[in-house]
């Protein structure tokens, strides 16, 4: 700070200004999230309630108890969303010529990845078939790297039509679309995280030197399919290699290919033995 | 220079040049700005790029020869490349740059690789300067017994596997698919600033890889056959499962037909390279089709926003407040307390404003803020028109046999007088799917009604309609609409938010027809 009004010691009023009043703005902001937070707790605790209870009986009591009753279903949903990881919703379709009155059904799949809950996951479900009470994802925000549609037409088959009856229709099962799709979408993320945690012992995300002393660094870790099963892993003497991994995290196959041909002897200093992604992990940032 | 030239299924070498002189390569050239042009010299003259686009040097410094010749030759890269650069710095026309580089440094021809990167920038210079057709890759059902294999292909519902593509092998099996008597030149580049591969196939009538190909020696023909080229565009977004093809273009008159025969064929070409053994893949076609690639990776890219669009979107977006660990109550959009709106100067000078109004301007007031609710509800924060994710046409078709209002009979032989009051009064009562309110379109839909009696219900009159919304950012426009209370924001049937996430479509129900609603 002191260093820039040195360099322009003409900074005019009004900029001093400026930035005084987004200091204060910010300032402003947290003081009003901490103060929301604290009336909330205060709000849902039983001897707020207690005592709003004991308290003469007007407008404001009503109020304040309605918000209280608010808060606290608010907070079961949370503390349901965080043990259950998949939690249902209903929703409302606001397209005015959406299918059965646009009752939607929601699915909400939480995610943890590096130790917090990212913004979770969404299928919606609707009921377009008539003469059929039968499901259909209808909106989803799952990313295209997930097999989705394949999940769907193995658990929520559309009812047959007439004409093709050689076997009987499927029934729908919803509760193990929705354990093998959440069993998906956390190894999906458990894949990504590894990606992160790659680069981080091999020294690429900080910038300080933290990067090992070795003749020919890491240079790059990255993902090179759309399943983030198939690392690339590029060294600075222009070896490239490629780690392939299944569903869990096991180390399956990697190839390192070097100036002259395949290069064994760098998968094995890198693998070492290694059987799940995670050993590999460890290994790179020093054991 | 091969002295033989034997026609081979090989594909055309980056290092192959082209004659300077030709139309074609000064019709790429004078595409570009001279800033983007002078920056293009200057990346071939790159130390990485020599062996692709050497410029012409002089080799002998006593060989004084060709002094008095208006572009002398440099003598080394170091001097070419400063007198480019001072070029940058210099004002002057592009003509002269041109000029430079076709009878000066480049006077014994501009390589393959050259007019790719040309054709490039000149696409990352124009944008939208090309339309592009999204489509959707699909695994088919690998074959149990032959008489499966005879019949047609099927595509497996129940895969579980992504497609995954890799560059030179994609490359390698799509050669195989060419035909010998075609040939291509291939060029993957990746856009700053976007999260996909783009392929440039220029592909060419010729059976030779060599000079022979672009040589217009092959016959006393006029036109040589590099003027009757074609390029073509393929992005790969990445993690999606959906490729991008651009319409062809030729760089000379071609032959409607033929130049269709050729893009098919690399179009069916694709799916084949994409395939392995035991793992075939076809192309589906998706609806879309729009001029804007940010807009295309908004709604067929990676991500959580392909099938939540409009409305949905809020579903999809970052939100730091959604965590279940955070116990305060979300707030409702554009309520007072809504943190993402920086209005805390302005809103008390609102407030203060609206005490000092008449009933009929607050009453109108609270109109616009209703009509702002809507649109927040219907679109989310999709279609604003900054974003730079417009489409820039929607066609529409609506099915959806006239709605009658109950008691009135199907008004097939009224006249059109009947016809456009019939119009207004269901607009006014509950109708379905055309609540769009633009008189010209309805004046469009009185000139192209017909009585369509086929397939229809009962009494029912199916009016052949067809919407097209046309401009920069079709969405936008439409929210814009909602938010001025144009259209009723709650009313609006579904396709009119983007939500569907196609620019053609058939509306049955008041809904897209035929689009699985879901990206699935």
């Amino acid at each position: 700070m002191s260093s820039r009004t040195s360099q322009s010691p003409d900074l005019s009023v009004a900029d001093k200004l400026d930035n005084e009043i987004a200091i204060l703005r910010s300032q402003v902001g947290s003081l009003k999230r901490e103060l929301k937070l604290q009336a909330t707790t205060l709000l849902t605790a039983d001897s707020t309630r207690e005592i709003i209870r004991q308290g003469p009986d007007d407008d404001s009591k009503a109020r304040i108890m309605a918000q209280s009753d608010q808060q606290i279903a608010h907070k079961q949903q949370c503390l349901y969303r965080a043990c259950a990881s998949v939690t249902a919703l209903k929703i409302r379709d606001p397209d005015p010529n959406a299918v059965d009155e646009g009752n939607v059904l929601g699915l909400r799949f939480e995610v943890m990845s590096k130790s917090r809950f990212i913004r979770p996951y969404y299928v919606m479900l609707n009921r377009p078939y008539p003469d059929s009470r039968r499901l259909r994802i209808h909106r989803h925000t799952v990313p295209p790297s997930i097999p989705l549609a394949g999940l769907a037409a193995r658990h929520l088959p559309a009812p047959r039509s007439g004409n093709d009856d050689h076997n009987a229709p499927q029934e729908q099962d919803l509760s193990r679309f929705a354990r093998a799709l959440r069993r998906e979408l956390v190894r999906y993320q458990n894949r990504v995280g590894v990606i992160g945690d790659l680069r981080n012992s091999a020294g690429l995300e900080s910038k300080k030197g933290k990067r090992k002393e070795v003749e020919f660094p890491i240079v790059d870790i990255s993902a090179a399919d759309a399943e983030i099963k198939q690392i690339r892993i590029q060294w600075a003497d222009e070896k490239t290699g490629r780690l392939v991994m299944d569903d869990d995290g096991h180390i399956l196959k990697m190839v390192v290919q070097g100036e002259n041909g395949r290069d064994r002897e760098t998968v094995r200093d890198l693998l070492g033995g290694s059987v799940r992604i995670e050993e590999l992990t460890k290994r790179m940032s020093g054991d | 220079m091969a002295r033989l030239s034997v026609p081979t299924t090989a594909r055309l070498p980056s290092s192959l040049r082209v004659d300077a002189s030709t139309s074609a390569v000064t019709k790429v050239l004078n595409r570009l700005s001279r800033a983007s042009l002078l920056s293009l010299v200057v990346d071939w003259l790159g130390e990485s790029n020599q062996t692709l686009c050497p410029p012409l040097l002089r080799r002998d410094k006593e060989d004084d020869d060709d002094v008095d010749e208006f572009y002398p030759l440099a003598q080394s890269l170091e001097e070419l490349r400063e007198l480019y650069a001072d070029m940058q710095a210099a004002k002057g026309s592009k003509r002269e740059v041109v000029d430079r580089i076709v009878e000066g440094d480049w006077r014994m021809g501009l390589s393959l690789y050259q007019l790719a990167m040309a054709d490039m920038r000149y696409l990352y210079d124009h944008p939208g300067s090309l339309k592009w057709i999204a489509y959707r890759i699909q695994q088919l059902k690998s074959p149990l017994n032959e008489a499966e294999a005879d019949g047609a292909e099927k595509p497996d519902k129940e895969t579980l596997a992504i497609p995954r593509f890799h560059p030179s092998t994609f490359l390698q099996n799509l050669q195989a698919e060419v035909l010998p008597d075609v040939k291509a030149h291939y060029n993957f580049d990746r856009p700053e600033g976007m999260p996909l591969w783009l392929l440039r196939i220029f592909i060419l009538d010729s059976p030779y890889n060599t000079t022979l190909a672009v040589s217009n020696r092959t016959g006393d023909r006029a036109t040589t056959s590099f003027d009757a080229s074609r390029t073509l565009y393929i992005a790969f977004p990445d993690a999606s499962p959906h490729i991008y093809i651009s319409k062809s273009q030729s760089t000379g008159p071609a032959a409607p037909g033929e130049s269709r025969s050729l893009h098919s064929l690399i179009v069916d070409g694709i799916p084949k390279a994409l395939s392995r053994p035991r793992e075939r893949y076809t192309l589906n076609k998706t609806n879309l089709s729009t001029k804007n690639l940010s807009g295309l990776l908004h709604i067929r890219g990676a991500g959580r926003t392909n099938a939540a669009g409009g409305g949905w979107g809020i579903y999809s977006e970052l939100k730091p407040t959604d965590s279940p660990l955070n116990p305060i109550l979300p707030t409702p959009p554009l309520s007072e307390d809504s943190s993402s709106e920086p209005m805390i100067d302005n809103r008390p000078v609102s407030r203060t404003h609206k005490r000092a109004l008449g009933p009929e301007e607050s009453r109108r007031e609270r109109a616009i803020k209703r009509a702002k609710m809507a649109a927040q509800a219907r679109f989310g924060s999709s279609a604003k028109v900054d974003d730079r994710k417009g489409m820039e046409r929607l066609d529409i078709m609506i099915e959806d046999p006239f709605p009658n209002t109950p008691g009135v009979s199907a008004p097939q032989n009224e006249a059109e007088a009947g016809e456009a009051e019939e119009l207004e009064r269901s607009q006014s009562s509950k109708s379905k799917g055309r609540r769009s309110g633009l008189e010209l379109e309805f004046e469009q839909v009185r000139d192209l009604a017909e009585i369509a009696g086929e397939g229809s219900r009962e009494g029912t009159w199916k009016p052949n309609v067809r919407l097209t919304f046309q401009g920069s950012h079709v969405f936008a426009g439409i929210r814009q609409l909602v938010e001025a209370g144009v259209i009723n924001g709650g009313r609006m049937p579904g396709w009119m938010t983007g939500e569907e996430g196609v620019s053609i479509g058939a509306v049955r129900d008041g809904r897209i027809r035929g689009h699985k609603g879901s990206g699935l």
